[in-house]
């Protein structure tokens, strides 16, 4: 089955928040899908790292570039 | 005599209503288009679930346009961009100078299973007058057991709505002495209760206060109404007597072309300053129809609507993405959630104040959209008294 790659621009988003576009994103994939979200808000490290662990998908990387932050994040824990 | 431009706008509602009636119909030959003869006052909605409000909520979009503005009460089936075409489901066509798309959002019930079935029999408050009356008939009936309130997905309209429902049951429960009978729970996908940190900061110490239950990143996937159980996708179980979801909203169900300015869910794609629609310089959408990065909320309607109403007339005016939502926090209590593209949500305390300044502005809607040159002097006073810049430097 091949891999499909998701891509979340959430760039600019302060309110409510970057996490509810990455939400969204989950409730369409299915596990095996990658994830790659953009943000710039500053909440959205801890956020992502909070919710990996609670949900128990797979950070495969989150770093930041000039002022954006990257996370990307295979769909494991649905059931 | 110069001709006049054409400016379609497909929309009654609040974004596509103050559009119209903040051109100068010297300039502009303005016809509105919309599916219903009814523009609704949204938040109201809210009031009907938990207080039982007969106010009405909704007018003739015909008796809210200027004179002179037409009114087509038809829905549009299809939009052409390339060749400035509006097709009617009525079939008649009409063709534009500029378009502007003001269509809003609209939940839908086929993400989670079992959503249909939860909605019929306990109502939820973004829908529909008969969904949110079917809400307050369910917190009527419950004596006891629990009562739940789900994000189920995003977006959605009004960021602060699922708290509000969820503080004015608490207090409807307290009031009618049945707080020690009833559990409140409420659960979002989100790592804490309300998705932007500063304005958690606010309301989460309000929950706990009031004992109201909360669970953080609960994914909603389906909902098992003869077992009275919500599931989440990772297969966590949420016992419910009442069940309220929050419903996740998909975009419009015209077709467009081209097609690649939508997003998967039906969002218009758009440039966040200037509104208009990708790759287009007379097309334009505004309010929640559009997948620009703010709240789906009616001050974002309303301000695009001034800041493309004011581009037609050829201003360079510019969006702030300015959000200024209120939010009702139970027993004469409120706060606003005031950002903007370059400032964070403002930590602004609950106060009296906030909860009577959106009584005042629900009581004095109509005439906002009326007489938008009335009203606008007021906003610009307004939104300049309290952009995030400042209050984020008293409120820390």
């Amino acid at each position: 089955m091949a891999e499909n790659r998701i891509r979340v621009d959430a760039r600019g988003i302060a309110c409510p928040g970057p996490i509810t576009e990455l939400v969204k994103a989950y409730r369409n994939a299915k596990n095996g899908d990658i994830i790659e979200v953009l943000a710039t808000d500053p909440g959205f490290k801890p956020d992502v790292e909070a919710w990996i662990k609670r949900t128990g998908n797979q950070l495969l990387e989150l770093k930041e570039e000039g002022g954006i932050y990257i996370a990307v994040i295979k769909v494991t824990a649905k059931k | 005599m110069a001709t006049k431009k054409r400016v379609v706008v497909i929309g009654g509602g609040a974004g596509g209503a103050l559009l119209a009636n903040n051109l100068p119909l010297e300039e502009f030959d303005v016809t509105v288009i919309d599916r219903s003869p009814y523009h609704y006052y949204w938040p109201w909605l809210l009031y009907v679930a938990f207080k039982g409000s007969k106010r009405p909520m909704k007018k003739e979009i015909r008796e809210l346009l200027k004179p002179g503005v037409s009114f087509i009460q038809a829905g549009a089936q299809s939009v052409d961009l390339n060749n400035r075409k509006v097709v009617l489901e009525n079939g008649k066509t009409l063709e534009y100078d500029y378009l502007v798309i003001a269509t809003g959002s609209r939940p839908t019930y086929s993400q989670i299973g079992g959503h249909k079935k939860v909605v019929e029999r306990y109502g939820d408050y973004h829908s529909s007058e008969e969904n949110a009356r079917r809400v307050w008939n369910a917190i009527n009936s419950l004596k006891q057991g629990t009562f739940a309130v789900i994000v189920g997905g995003d977006p959605y309209r009004c960021p602060p709505s699922p708290l509000e429902g969820v503080f004015l049951a608490e207090e409807f429960f307290r009031a009618r002495g049945l707080r020690d009978k009833v559990k409140i729970v409420f659960a979002v996908p989100y790592p804490r209760p309300y998705p932007a940190e500063p304005m958690n900061e606010v309301v989460e110490p309000i929950l706990r206060e009031r004992g109201i239950e909360y669970i953080t990143f609960f994914t909603l996937d389906r909902i098992d109404e003869e077992k009275k159980v919500a599931v989440s996708m990772e297969g966590e179980e949420l016992k419910y007597d009442v069940l309220v979801v929050i419903p996740p909203h998909v975009g419009t169900d015209m077709k467009i072309a081209p097609e690649d300015v939508l997003t998967q869910d039906r969002f218009i794609q758009a440039d966040k300053y200037t509104n208009n629609i990708k790759g287009f310089d007379d097309a334009f959408v505004i309010g929640d129809a559009s997948a620009v990065p703010v709240a789906k909320t009616g001050v974002t309607a309303h301000l695009q609507a001034g800041v493309v109403a004011r581009r037609l007339q050829g201003e360079d005016a510019r969006n702030s993405g300015r959000t200024n939502c209120p939010f009702d926090l139970g027993y004469g209590l409120g706060t606003f959630v005031i950002s903007d593209y370059n400032n964070p949500v403002v930590k602004l305390p609950p106060s009296r104040f906030s909860h009577l300044a959106k009584i005042a502005f629900a009581a004095s809607y109509w005439d906002m959209i009326r007489y938008p040159e009335l009203w606008n002097p007021i906003f610009e006073a307004y939104f300049e008294a309290t952009e995030p810049a400042k209050l984020g430097r008293i409120y820390v």
